[in-house]
């Protein structure tokens, strides 16, 4: 009926109507509410620089679902992901101070790799070996995750004063180039766009990713034809842990420049949302994140405007993901097909006495 | 000492051991509920908010359960009548739920710092009991929500294996096209399944706010939910197994508290990661999922 | 009676049922015969109550049924049994039957048991020992079991859809002798086979389905084999593919030395050993459930085995299974991934990988023009290379695989029960292509239950049973004394 595209316009539509009413029970306006998320998100060439900057995250961590789901291996850990890898960006940047800022810039990016990469390796690990439930798995690591990031802010890696919660600062080397003063917009959302591309290109045009879409939709299939299964498991969750985990070492270079507790809020849920929207398609992600992002930025506005507490839009988020797995699914035929069915049930024994004698 | 700490690890199952039971279910008629951490966050939600308006921890029961039905219906009729992916439909309720209650938290109590409480539910008491050495205070010293949530062991054991709707329930997660062609209504049981699981996983919730806490804070579920469904794949898919491993994660919470109080070197967050770690590392010994029922997952549509 | 009017069925583009009209009375066994596909088990289905017709109604002693509803009419008395058994695997078989006709609201496993022996001993079954599973039961043994559930609820019709294909032929006289005993008791008996000698033997009426239409109702002595295969396809039917003279012999392509492969803790290939050479097609008869199924993903790589050894031809380190195309019985769930286009599904055989993603890279350009090429050589009826593989019609699909396998170039085709589920056009189209490969110098190994389709096509004969294998010489190739061999009694 409706395009891929239109789908997910359409989802976002009736998400916005359900929203409308939260907000009148709420006791505020919806149009005050959708006029502060706009005003927030596009308001002003600020707003608008940093709604790329919010949506920056949301690609990385983005493409990380959409690279564990296209395989059917449910990562719910993109946030331990990306924490994973700004940690490991946050406990290197310190120390680069002497080297050319390329360098210590992709130093960092690599760490952030790295980091992502083990935490999201050891679920697939733990998948194909131990045959244990990698949607578990991923959110155990995500408490675990928080958990090393808060002893890390207060011990180890704790700021030269010891009075607050955060890492020392990276060296001015690995931070990330900040060409359009006073806005926070950096080329990172360059490099998330080009790794997005990248990531299409992997999963429609090599052998590799049609091994990882093959086995994502049907298992059983793909190892009978020898697809290697367990290997496969781990190569994807360790590619889309390293997705996430760059994400955060983006973060720590172009925006907080430190690291400390609450350091995501939420982008490894969200990114299931932008995911989807964007059918799981690596391309689409761009603009699916950066409607996200435009959320999250315009949510601030939306609560000094309305007084609505900004977590509206993981209410949004929620919504949006049910109606497109609503609108996806094709038991709509058999649904109608049954309630027509039992309007010509009744039809049919209303006449059952005319018929018997024919 | 080890008196408190035993008392401290059997309430801090208790969450997790009713949440888990209902878990055990749902997923026994083949659906697995990962928004299950959802509905203990609005069951512990909605469960303060009428305890703290009408004054009564009955009405607060009350309301957490309905919350956490509410909550599973969703999912309910998402995944057995729309049959879509039971892990996306489950996360989707989890954010959902999430920002429900941070929204209509920010509505009725104000961004203030203050904490609004309600009134701690009582400890039954049991006279002399209490006095046998260690395992009196340990079990005889609990709200009316611990002795429930193990009393509700033995009910599950036996309606699952000894009674006929067990065995109808257990049929339409073994196979369900051979249940429903036997006419015995896979879409009825499992939904039946999952609002008794609401009741459950209500349950889990009001104790939080209601007996645990005694208020409302973010993220009060913690991952309990999570745990959960570790729980129930830990006890093998048995009411028995499931009461053990609950304790042995509410051992893991309460030894949080216990080593701090020792006051080790030992950074504390090493004892509050210590339950999801322990799960993992149980999981990777003893997580295989060969003894779940044969369709556990698996979207099923009626022909 | 049970009159079922003007039902039709829609699956989709596909038409299964066009106003079908269909009754029988007590105290007859109503044979219902047609192709695979003609709408057979559709019509059973709906009947059963498991299924909801798009038009028409079912009755039983003038009172309709509600459409859609398993449960009323298995209280309306019909009871069906199906083509692949539908038990619960993990249930005991006392737990099975308790969910069928002996189950009460008391919970009582050991007097459904005590009945369930009562009626076992009154059909001539024997019974499983008490409280095993089905998991480890014999495909024969389901299929009783099954039988036994549907007799529980003591039925007034019982439907069974082609229940001999799995028995032995040593076993199917006394199974027919059975439904002659419930036929005597005055249910109603509706026979649903594609096996014409076996519906004349037995049944009272007969009605052919063809495309989904009713185009016969006959009886026995009205008919012959002959003219009920000519009403089943409309035409007359094809001339046999005669094994085409092969080009000669030529060097071993698959060699099987001893194998053995445990699953489950029971052994289900018991020191296996065969020699293939090129040029040849050699057939492993044996019904199903006798280490077929964990022969052929052993030879796809699926399964690893104890001991023995698998030698293919072309075999190297990075290949050890060579150059070997194996076609799986599980079509939709085995062989294709429905969701995918038809030319990602050529993608899936290693070898046409390899071809079209050199190093890696895919160019879907070629590939798709690749897979036009395909379709047109080998006569797949597809609305183009981009559709989805769930789009082709069942023997399109198996046309599909064939054609996959035979690209991908290898020396050893597997192909097991590759004409299930086909009618007869698309299995002779089958054949041929088998026939030709081998022909060319290509080795085929035919796994398969259809005798038919075994001693029309392999030069060379082997038998399974409970995981052993046997060659059978000249004098073997005679049904019945093949029924003896796939039966167990090797002497």
């Amino acid at each position: 009926m409706l395009s891929s595209v239109g789908k997910s316009i359409a989802a976002l539509i009736l998400a916005c109507a359900i929203i409308a009413a939260v907000v009148l029970a709420l006791g505020a306006s919806p149009g005050g509410v959708f006029a502060a998320l706009y005003e927030g998100a596009f308001g002003s060439w600020y707003a608008a620089a940093d709604t790329l900057v919010k949506a920056t995250p949301l690609v990385f961590t983005g493409l990380a679902v959409s690279i564990a789901f296209s395989g059917a291996l449910w990562n719910i850990g993109a946030d331990g992901q990306l924490i994973a890898g700004a940690i490991a960006a946050g406990a290197i940047g310190p120390y680069l101070g002497g080297w050319p800022r390329p360098v210590a810039l992709g130093l960092m990016l690599a760490a952030g790799a790295a980091g992502g990469a083990m935490w999201g390796g050891i679920c697939g690990w733990l998948r194909a070996r131990r045959d244990t439930n990698e949607v578990i798995s991923t959110i155990m690591m995500n408490f675990v995750a928080a958990q090393v990031l808060s002893w890390v802010v207060h011990g180890p890696l704790i700021e030269a004063s010891g009075a607050y919660p955060q890492s020392m600062p990276i060296a001015p080397s690995a931070r990330m180039y900040m060409p359009i003063e006073p806005t926070r917009l950096n080329p990172a959302i360059v490099l998330a766009i080009v790794l997005a591309i990248g990531c299409y290109l992997l999963l429609f045009h090599t052998s590799y990713g049609f091994e990882l879409r093959a086995m994502g939709r049907n298992r059983r299939a793909a190892a009978f034809f020898g697809i290697p299964i367990a290997r496969l498991t781990i190569g994807i969750l360790a590619l889309s842990g390293a997705l996430a985990g760059i994400g955060g070492a983006v973060q720590v270079c172009a925006i907080t420049h430190r690291l400390y507790e609450k350091f995501s809020p939420g982008w490894g849920f969200e990114a299931i949302a932008v995911a989807l929207v964007a059918r799981l398609n690596p391309l689409g992600i761009i603009a699916s994140a950066i409607f996200f992002g435009a959320l999250d930025n315009g949510s601030q506005a939306m609560q000094r405007a309305q007084g609505v507490s900004p977590v509206l839009v993981q209410v949004i988020q929620g919504l949006v993901i049910m109606i497109l797995l609503a609108f996806d699914t094709s038991a709509w035929t058999r649904i109608r097909a049954e309630l027509f069915a039992r309007g010509a049930d009744s039809a049919a024994r209303g006449d059952t006495g005319a018929r018997a004698g024919a | 000492m080890l008196d408190a700490f035993l008392n401290s690890a059997i309430a801090m199952a208790t969450p997790i051991l009713f949440a888990a039971l209902g878990e055990l279910l749902v997923e026994e008629t083949g659906v697995i509920n990962i928004g299950i951490e959802g509905a203990m966050l609005c069951g512990a939600f909605f469960a303060m908010v009428a305890a703290y308006f009408t004054g009564s921890t009955l009405a607060g029961v009350a309301a957490g359960i309905a919350a956490g039905v509410a909550i599973n219906a969703m999912l309910a009729f998402l995944v057995v009548n729309l049959s879509v992916s039971q892990v996306v439909a489950g996360t989707a309720l989890d954010i959902l739920a999430v920002g429900i209650t941070g929204v209509f938290y920010r509505k009725f109590f104000g961004i203030t710092g203050m904490a609004f409480m309600v009134k701690p539910m009582a400890r039954l008491e049991f006279g002399p009991l209490t006095r046998i050495p260690i395992l009196g205070a340990a079990i005889f010293h609990h709200n009316p929500f611990v002795y429930l949530a193990f009393a509700v062991v033995p009910l599950i054991g036996y309606s699952l294996w000894r009674t006929r709707y067990g065995l109808i329930l257990r049929a339409a997660g073994e196979r369900p096209e051979a249940a429903d062609a036997l006419g015995l209504g896979v879409y009825r049981l499992r939904w039946h399944a999952l609002l008794a699981s609401g009741v459950l996983t209500g349950l889990a919730g009001a104790y939080l706010t209601l007996a645990y806490a005694n208020t409302f804070v973010e993220n009060i579920s913690g991952g309990r939910g999570y745990v959960a469904l570790a729980v129930v794949i830990l006890g093998r898919w048995n009411p028995w197994g499931i009461a053990a491993a609950s304790l042995l994660f509410g051992a893991a919470m309460a030894l949080q508290f216990g080593l701090q109080a020792l006051g080790t070197a030992v950074p504390y967050q090493l004892f509050l990661a210590l339950p999801y770690a322990l799960t993992l590392v149980v999981l990777a010994g003893f997580g295989g999922q060969a003894a779940s029922p044969s369709a556990l997952g698996e979207p099923y549509r009626r022909a | 009676m049970l009159r079922a009017r003007d039902i039709s069925k829609r699956f989709g583009r596909t038409l299964a049922l066009d106003r079908v009209d269909f009754d029988a009375a007590p105290g007859e066994i109503h044979a219902l015969v047609g192709e695979n596909g003609a709408g057979k088990t559709t019509l059973m289905n709906i009947i059963a109550g498991r299924l909801r017709p798009d038009s028409g109604e079912v009755s039983l002693d003038g009172a309709a049924l509600r459409s859609g509803s398993a449960a009323g009419a298995l209280g309306a008395g019909i009871a069906a049994v199906n083509q692949s058994p539908m038990l619960f695997e993990r249930f005991t078989w006392e737990e099975n039957l308790a969910l069928g006709g002996f189950g009460t609201a008391a919970f009582d496993l050991p007097a459904v048991a005590v009945q369930s022996r009562a009626l076992a001993d009154k059909l001539g079954f024997t019974l499983p020992p008490a409280g095993s599973t089905i998991e480890r039961r014999s495909v024969a043994e389901r299929v009783r079991l099954e039988v036994l559930r549907a007799l529980s609820f003591n039925p007034r019709v019982l439907i069974l859809d082609e229940p001999t294909g799995v028995l032995a032929p040593a076993e199917l006289a006394p199974f027919l002798g059975l439904l002659s005993g419930l036929r005597a008791e005055g249910r109603i008996i509706v026979l649903i086979t594609h096996k014409l000698g076996e519906a004349l033997a037995v049944a009272d009426r007969i009605t052919v389905l063809r495309q989904g239409r009713v185009v016969a109702r006959t009886t026995p002595a009205q008919t012959s084999e002959a003219a009920l295969a000519r009403l089943m396809i409309g035409e007359i039917a094809p001339e046999p593919t005669a094994p085409a003279p092969p080009m000669g012999i030529g060097e071993t392509a698959l060699s099987i030395e001893n194998l053995s492969l445990d699953r489950d803790g029971h052994r289900a290939l018991d020191g296996v050993s065969l020699v293939l050479r090129h040029g040849e097609i050699a057939g492993v008869a044996g019904v199903d459930g006798n280490g077929q199924t964990e022969l052929v993903e052993l030879l796809a790589g699926a399964r690893s085995a104890q001991s023995g050894r698998v030698i293919v031809a072309d075999a190297s380190a990075a290949s050890p299974l060579g150059a070997i195309a194996v076609i799986p019985e599980n079509r939709d769930l085995d062989g294709l991934v429905l969701d995918m286009t038809i030319w990602e599904n050529l993608l899936l055989a290693g070898a046409i990988r390899d071809r079209l993603a050199p190093r890696g890279w895919l160019r879907r350009g070629g590939a798709i023009e690749y897979c036009r090429v395909l379709l047109e050589r080998f006569h797949i009826r597809a609305p183009g290379p981009d559709a989805l593989a769930s789009a082709l019609s069942g023997g399109n699909r198996q046309r599909l695989e064939v054609a996959r396998a035979v690209a991908s170039a290898p020396r050893v085709i597997v192909a097991h029960n590759i004409c299930r589920g086909l009618d007869l056009a698309g299995t002779a189209d089958v054949h041929r292509v088998l026939a030709e490969f081998a022909a060319a110098g290509g080795a085929v190994l035919l796994v398969s239950s259809d005798l038919d389709e075994l001693l029309e096509l392999s030069a060379r004969l082997f038998v399974m049973s409970r995981g052993r294998m046997r060659e059978t010489g000249q004098g073997d190739r005679d049904p019945s004394r093949l029924g003896m061999l796939m039966a167990g009694n090797w002497e």
